[in-house]
């Protein structure tokens, strides 16, 4: 018998170590809440989702493509062919073993890439310990099986050496499969599963949705209430949010299994840029490890920042966000939701909505919101808004401005959302010029008055689910009362609720973000911005208009209309850097070294741009609030109005001779 | 972003009327009114404030609504006739256009106002009084007339409704027909109208009765009054809470437009409209007191200078709304501004009362230091870019030169300026070391702060010499060194110091000082104050027929008042002759203007004032090689056209054009500076 022979029996052996693993494995996925999965959809769907949006995103880093192509294709090419070794009319065959020394062959050059992104010096992103001896295991599975097959391809002219050989292939090999569960190759059927079963399916070819699921709000004796009478009762209402593993839906802890930890979430994460203790990295894995249970927290990539101190403790059924739990709570609310880990994850993981399910527990059982958080959420019960003033005072900025009202027409073709900024100075600005620009084109809109509350984005974003409801539903109530074609809003983050989490309430609106609405009107020629030349700007993308709602164009094209030279960050579009307003990031206020909007706004000098172009009110807050010498700070109405006006001023009556005098 | 700006950018509702936020101008005077109408001059001032973000502005102080009240004085508005609809609407129409509201005052002025005008009528009082400010005896009213002055109200009122207007106010303030029945200074009447304080409130309710009827219940009828005529004999506090609750608690009024004070007599009038010896908001209690007692909105106005009060005074609710009249003619963008977080662009009113000085002498009303108020038409408040980017030089950092150069650099021109001390400011530096004249440094501080932020290169302790402005080869040069003291032509004049000498430390007299004024202006009496604060026993000689006799009327009573307090002795009709040294003392000659009597002091220090006279050797150094030789076409000039020398749009070859401005042309003032470089760099 020759050294070769055995590799058939290796792979059956491997497979068998491997699904014992991943039954384990599976067994405690199934601990998690139930999930409605579309199984036949998702089957169907696999291979588009693995080889269009994966590979999408995994290309971004050629040298992981080039990597993983051939490591993957020449694992599972070996594999499969040497099962076919299994039958001996194949296994004699010295073409066939030439056949397998290629896919081997092919398998090492990919090894070999990946050795080179991990040796001498990993990329710092990369997880080191089992992530590091990773390549060594694949080295040895491949190399081995590479030598192992020549040999028997050329007549196994070295039966010592191929006997050496296929140790190490085994080696190798059944190291992977007995860490098939626990270790790096995890990623593999979990990572397929993940892709099968996930939780935002229509996110694969484009789809806005929210992940985040409406919680069941009718339960007359809250969970936490319940335990306080019962703590030794088993059953009982069903908590509000994540307090432990076995509370996330079995897809989500399926998710967590499939992390790479690749650390691309990490290089874009504004809270990690600006050292706060977040890692959306770190915090995939301690999420994974601590459904597996245990204190052991084998996890070798870089520590959260400025660290809070946590003792480790953990389990299926143990609190993750506890005193001596895995994770800090500061880790959960340095979080901005922007997506910009979502958008980087090459496993199409969604740890945002992780973090809202999270956080959901923390506000709505245990009411452990930081410090600063409480204001806004206490406002909201009382006011409908977080700052705790009148909703009739909403549209007091307007007051010179003879601003429609819904109630008083009846019904517009475009309801004008004005959302937070009408509160806010600066915020103002870009809704009188919204507003005068809608006026000067003859736009029939009208605004809803005092009968708009808060969207509830922040509500929502720091966990309070039931103000969230609460808000949405009467918003819809409002809405439902009069007609309108569109909804218009200068507020992403308004927009992608209303848009996207509305529906689950009833609420089924067509929602435009302004600089969409005002790209249409300039397009349609109904109005006539003189051009700003002479000035560079550069436009930041707002999360959640460019991540949330894949819209970059728009602005951008308004931009180019006023004849503006636009210069792009080397963050820009769907992978823009966050400002640091999002996810009400501004009201838990967790410090950390620098500032989200300093990182940004540095980012912004970088082009040499004197304009920072904006599209939400939030980034300009929180650009704005950056100090020292800086670019100047503009949404993208703002800018329109100044054409518009400048546009006034040259075609009107008063323009000065310019012709020698 | 100033304290509360949130509390002034809130909306206020009077009855159906929202007012956009709680900035306002009340109505005023300032002489643009033509035939008795608010033309385009007037339309385009208030506009200006329109577009400039206020929520109210009120217009036509002192409007008449009778024939024996004549429009005439101050250019007024004159309201007694329907031929001032049309321009109602017309004026309206163009301030809500803006967003903003728009009212008007009413008044019969009593006998607070001549009756040597258009219609030769005696003056009209409660009793047969005369006040000293207007100088006219009145004749008693007679119920007939009473009668008629009502309706003459009422039909003002549905006038003013007519044309479109916002709401009205009537004035009881500053001693007109209505308050002169309130103050029992002014009514010794014996019938219905006289004796107790409900029957001198009569005739204001009969007034007020009558325009509510004439224009019904839901129009907006104000009064402005004073929450104390701090008079001896005249209204006192209580009197005026108990006036304003009678008439706010009888539904007459829908919001109260409160003062300090009165205006009888001179420093009354210069009280009541404080000047920049005055602290800001100086009578914000009396609104404040008011507005305790009424559920009417109360306005207020009186040196509220700064956002940063006016939002105080709204926030801690001592007023509904903030009045600021002359920081609007300062800068009629105050709430623009602020709102695009741009409060550090405000020109600060700086309340030198040149607006209104100018009023009570015949003139009309323009700012000290910005040269756009009252003509719109012609002035730009927002610059704008020229075509083509020019090479300009400023030599002079005074006012004339800061405008000049803020101008420029506003057109999008590249601007060096050149001042040979080590400070920005010029003439003002000097001015603002007297005592309360210290306000005046807010003009140049504005200034400074402009050019600085639009990039122009400053070159201070650099005199600018034909070579230093060559070697920028320039397309333009703007010469504007202005202008150096002289010591006049008495004989022995070189023993003599000069104000500047004084102010700037150069001379420190002591003893007794001779202080001789030729010029009449605030230079020698400030000085004349700062040396008697310093222990000097100071006489103030001049040649005019009183002392500060360039002064207007808010300014020159409050120099009278301090000289007097300091034991100044005041000399008029007096020049000076000679000068001459005996021991260690001077001998001061002067000699009566009327009789040619000669009279000698003897005395420690002889400081004189007799203006300045050009610094003009740089404009004649460099005049033979400018392309138009340094001369500024007078008519294009008037005209606010630009230069013609000039290649608007392009850059001229052939060297630069030169100009000269401010009292580098000739020692005028602050205002004849910066217009000056105003309508001339507006077209560079």
């Amino acid at each position: 018998m020759t050294a070769a022979a055995f590799l058939p029996w290796l792979v059956v052996a491997m497979i068998a170590v491997a699904v014992v693993q991943i039954a384990r494995r599976l067994f405690l996925w199934r601990r998690g809440k139930p999930a409605t999965v579309d199984w036949l959809a998702g089957l169907k769907a696999l291979p588009s989702r693995y080889l269009v949006d994966v590979h999408h995103v995994v290309d971004r880093d050629r040298s992981a493509s080039k990597m993983h192509v051939p490591t993957a294709g020449g694992l599972v090419l070996a594999s499969s062919l040497l099962v076919l070794g299994l039958v001996p009319a194949i296994a004699g065959s010295r073409a066939y073993w030439a056949l397998v020394a290629l896919a081997f062959l092919v398998m090492s050059a990919g090894v070999g890439l990946e050795a080179r992104r991990r040796y001498p010096r990993a990329l710092p992103r990369l997880s080191l310990g089992q992530w590091q001896r990773f390549p060594v295991l694949l080295g040895l599975f491949a190399g081995g099986g590479l030598l192992t097959s020549l040999l028997a391809a050329l007549g196994n002219p070295l039966p010592a050496l191929s006997f050496l050989t296929l140790i190490a292939t085994a080696t190798g090999g059944l190291a992977l499969a007995s860490t098939a569960a626990t270790g790096p190759m995890r990623h593999a059927l979990a990572g397929a599963a993940h892709l099968v079963a996930h939780p935002r399916p229509d996110r694969f070819g484009g789809g806005r949705s929210t992940g985040l699921r409406p919680l069941d709000l009718s339960v007359e004796t809250p969970w936490s209430e319940k335990r306080r009478e019962e703590p030794f009762e088993e059953e009982g209402p069903q908590k509000l949010g994540v307090e432990t593993p076995s509370d996330f839906a079995w897809t989500r802890l399926l998710a967590f299994d499939a992390c790479v930890q690749c650390g691309r979430c990490e290089a874009a994460c504004p809270a990690f840029a600006a050292g706060q203790p977040l890692s959306p990295k770190h915090l995939i894995a301690d999420l994974a490890a601590a459904t597996a249970g245990g204190h052991v927290r084998p996890y070798a990539g870089q520590p959260y920042p400025n660290a809070r101190e946590t003792i480790g403790a953990a389990g299926l059924h143990a609190p993750i966000i506890a005193p001596d739990g895995m994770v800090h709570p500061d880790t959960l609310w340095s979080c901005t939701t922007c997506r910009a880990c979502v958008e980087e994850c090459p496993m199409m993981i969604e740890h945002v909505d992780a973090i809202v399910d999270l956080r959901r527990f923390q506000t709505l059982e245990l009411g452990a919101v930081p410090l600063k958080a409480e204001e806004p959420l206490a406002n909201f019960r009382g006011c409908d808004e977080p700052n705790g003033r009148a909703l009739k005072e909403r549209t007091d900025f307007a007051a010179g401005l003879a601003l429609p009202r819904i109630a008083d027409k009846g019904e517009a073709d475009v309801l004008l959302w004005l959302g937070q900024a009408a509160y806010d100075l600066r915020g103002q600005r870009t809704l009188k010029a919204l507003i005068q620009t809608l006026k000067s084109a003859g736009v029939d809109f009208a605004v809803l008055g005092d009968e708009e509350r808060d969207c509830g984005d922040l509500a929502r974003r720091l966990g309070d689910e039931a103000t969230f409801q609460r808000l949405a539903r009467a918003n819809i109530a409002a809405l439902s009362r009069y007609g309108f074609k569109r909804i218009l809003t200068a507020d992403p983050h308004a927009l992608h609720v209303i848009r996207n989490e509305y529906p689950a309430f009833g609420g089924h609106y067509e929602v435009i973000h302004h600089t969409a609405f005002l790209a249409e009107l300039v397009a349609a020629k109904r109005l006539a911005p003189a051009p700003l030349t002479g000035r560079a700007v550069t436009y930041h993308d707002p999360c959640y208009l460019g991540r949330y709602q894949g819209e970059v164009e728009a602005p951008r094209d308004l931009l180019d209309a006023l004849g503006l030279e636009r210069r792009e960050m080397a963050r820009s579009g769907k992978r823009s850097m966050c400002c640091g307003g999002g996810g009400g990031a501004p009201a838990t206020d967790i410090p950390g070294d620098t500032r989200i909007p300093d990182i940004r706004m540095g980012q912004a000098m970088d082009t040499g741009a004197r304009t920072v172009a904006v599209a939400c009110p939030q980034c300009t807050a929180m650009l704005e609030g950056v100090t020292g010498e800086r670019p100047e700070v503009k949404d993208v109405a703002e800018l329109l109005w100044e054409a518009l006006q400048a546009g006034e001023r040259t075609n009107g009556p008063a323009v000065r001779e310019l012709e020698p005098a | 972003m100033i304290a509360n700006a949130e509390a002034l950018l809130k909306p206020l509702t009077i009855k159906g009327l929202t007012i956009r936020n709680r900035v306002m101008s009340t109505s005023h005077a300032p002489s643009y009114g033509k035939d008795g109408k608010p033309q385009e001059r007037y339309q385009l001032y208030h506009e200006e404030k329109a577009k400039g973000g206020i929520g109210l502005t009120m217009f036509g102080g002192s409007s008449s609504v009778s024939v024996d009240s004549p429009a005439a004085p101050w250019n007024q508005i004159s309201v007694a006739d329907d031929g001032v609809v049309p321009f109602f609407r017309e004026f309206s129409d163009r301030i809500h256009r803006h967003g903003a509201k728009l009212m008007i005052q009413l008044t019969h002025m009593g006998r607070r106002t001549k009756w040597d005008t258009e219609h030769w009528i005696p003056v009209k009082s409660a009793s047969a009084t005369r006040e000293p400010a207007s100088r006219a005896i009145a004749k008693a009213l007679e119920q007939e007339e009473i009668d008629r002055i009502v309706a003459d109200f009422a039909a003002a009122a549905r006038r003013c409704k007519e044309g479109g207007l916002d709401g009205c106010e009537i004035s009881a303030a500053h001693g007109h027909l209505v308050d002169q029945f309130w103050s029992p200074h002014s009514n010794h009447r014996s019938d219905k109208y006289g004796g107790s304080l409900e029957n001198r409130m009569r005739f204001g309710i009969e007034v007020l009765s009558a325009m509510r009827e004439a224009v019904g219940d839901d129009y907006v009828i104000g009064m402005r009054m004073s929450g104390d005529e701090m008079l001896k004999g005249g209204l006192s506090h209580e009197d005026c809470v108990t006036i304003a609750s009678e008439y706010a608690s009888r539904g007459l009024v829908d919001f109260l437009n409160i003062i300090g004070g009165q205006a009888r007599d001179h420093i009354a009038h210069a009280v009541s409209l404080p000047n920049m010896s005055f602290p800001v908001a100086p009578f914000l209690p009396l609104p404040s007191a008011i507005k305790r007692e009424v559920d009417v909105p109360i306005f207020h106005a009186q040196r509220v200078t700064d956002l940063a009060t006016g939002a105080r005074a709204v926030a801690e609710g001592h007023v509904d709304m903030i009045a600021m009249t002359r920081a609007h003619i300062a800068d009629p963008h105050l709430v623009k501004k602020l709102s695009e977080g741009r409060a550090d662009d405000i020109r600060q009113c700086v309340g030198a009362g040149y607006c209104i000085d100018r009023i009570y002498v015949g003139g009309d009303a323009l700012c000290i230091q910005n040269a756009a108020t009252g003509r719109e038409a012609t002035m730009p408040h927002v610059i704008d870019k020229a075509p083509a980017a020019k090479k300009a030089v400023v030599v002079g950092g005074g006012v004339g030169g800061l405008e000049a150069a803020r101008v420029l650099a506003e057109r999008g021109h590249q601007v060096t300026l050149f001042e040979k001390s080590d400070r920005l400011g010029g003439q003002i530096n000097v001015a603002s070391k007297a005592t309360w004249r210290e306000a005046l440094s807010g003009i140049p501080r504005w200034l400074v702060a402009q050019v600085q932020k639009l990039g122009v290169d400053i070159r201070l302790g650099t005199e600018a010499g034909e070579a230093e402005i060559a070697a920028l080869s320039p397309d333009i040069v703007v010469v504007a060194t202005g202008g150096l003291p002289q010591k006049g032509e008495a004989k022995g004049f070189e023993h003599a110091v000069t104000t500047w000498d004084v102010l700037e430390g150069r001379s420190e007299p002591s003893g007794t000082v001779l202080l001789y004024d030729e010029i009449g202006g605030h230079n020698a009496a400030s000085t004349a104050e700062v040396l008697a604060r310093r222990g000097c026993l100071v006489e103030m000689a001049t040649h005019d027929r009183m002392i500060g006799e360039e002064i207007g009327p808010t300014n020159q009573p409050v120099h009278l008042r301090e000289l007097y307090k300091l034991g100044v002795l005041m000399t008029p009709n007096s020049e000076l002759i000679e000068i001459y040294p005996e021991g260690n003392r001077l001998i001061a000659a002067l000699r009566n203007t009327m009789t040619d009597a000669e009279e000698e002091r003897v005395v420690d220090a002889v400081v004189v004032d007799y203006g300045t006279l050009p610094v003009d050797g740089l404009h004649f150094a460099l005049k033979d090689k400018a392309r138009n030789k340094g001369l500024t076409d007078l008519q294009a000039m008037i005209d606010g056209r630009p230069q013609p020398a000039e290649m608007n749009g392009a850059v001229a070859e052939g060297g630069y054009t030169l100009y000269r401005i401010g009292d580098a042309v000739a020692g005028r003032n602050i205002h004849a500076a910066i217009y000056d470089a105003l309508r001339l760099c507006k077209d560079l």
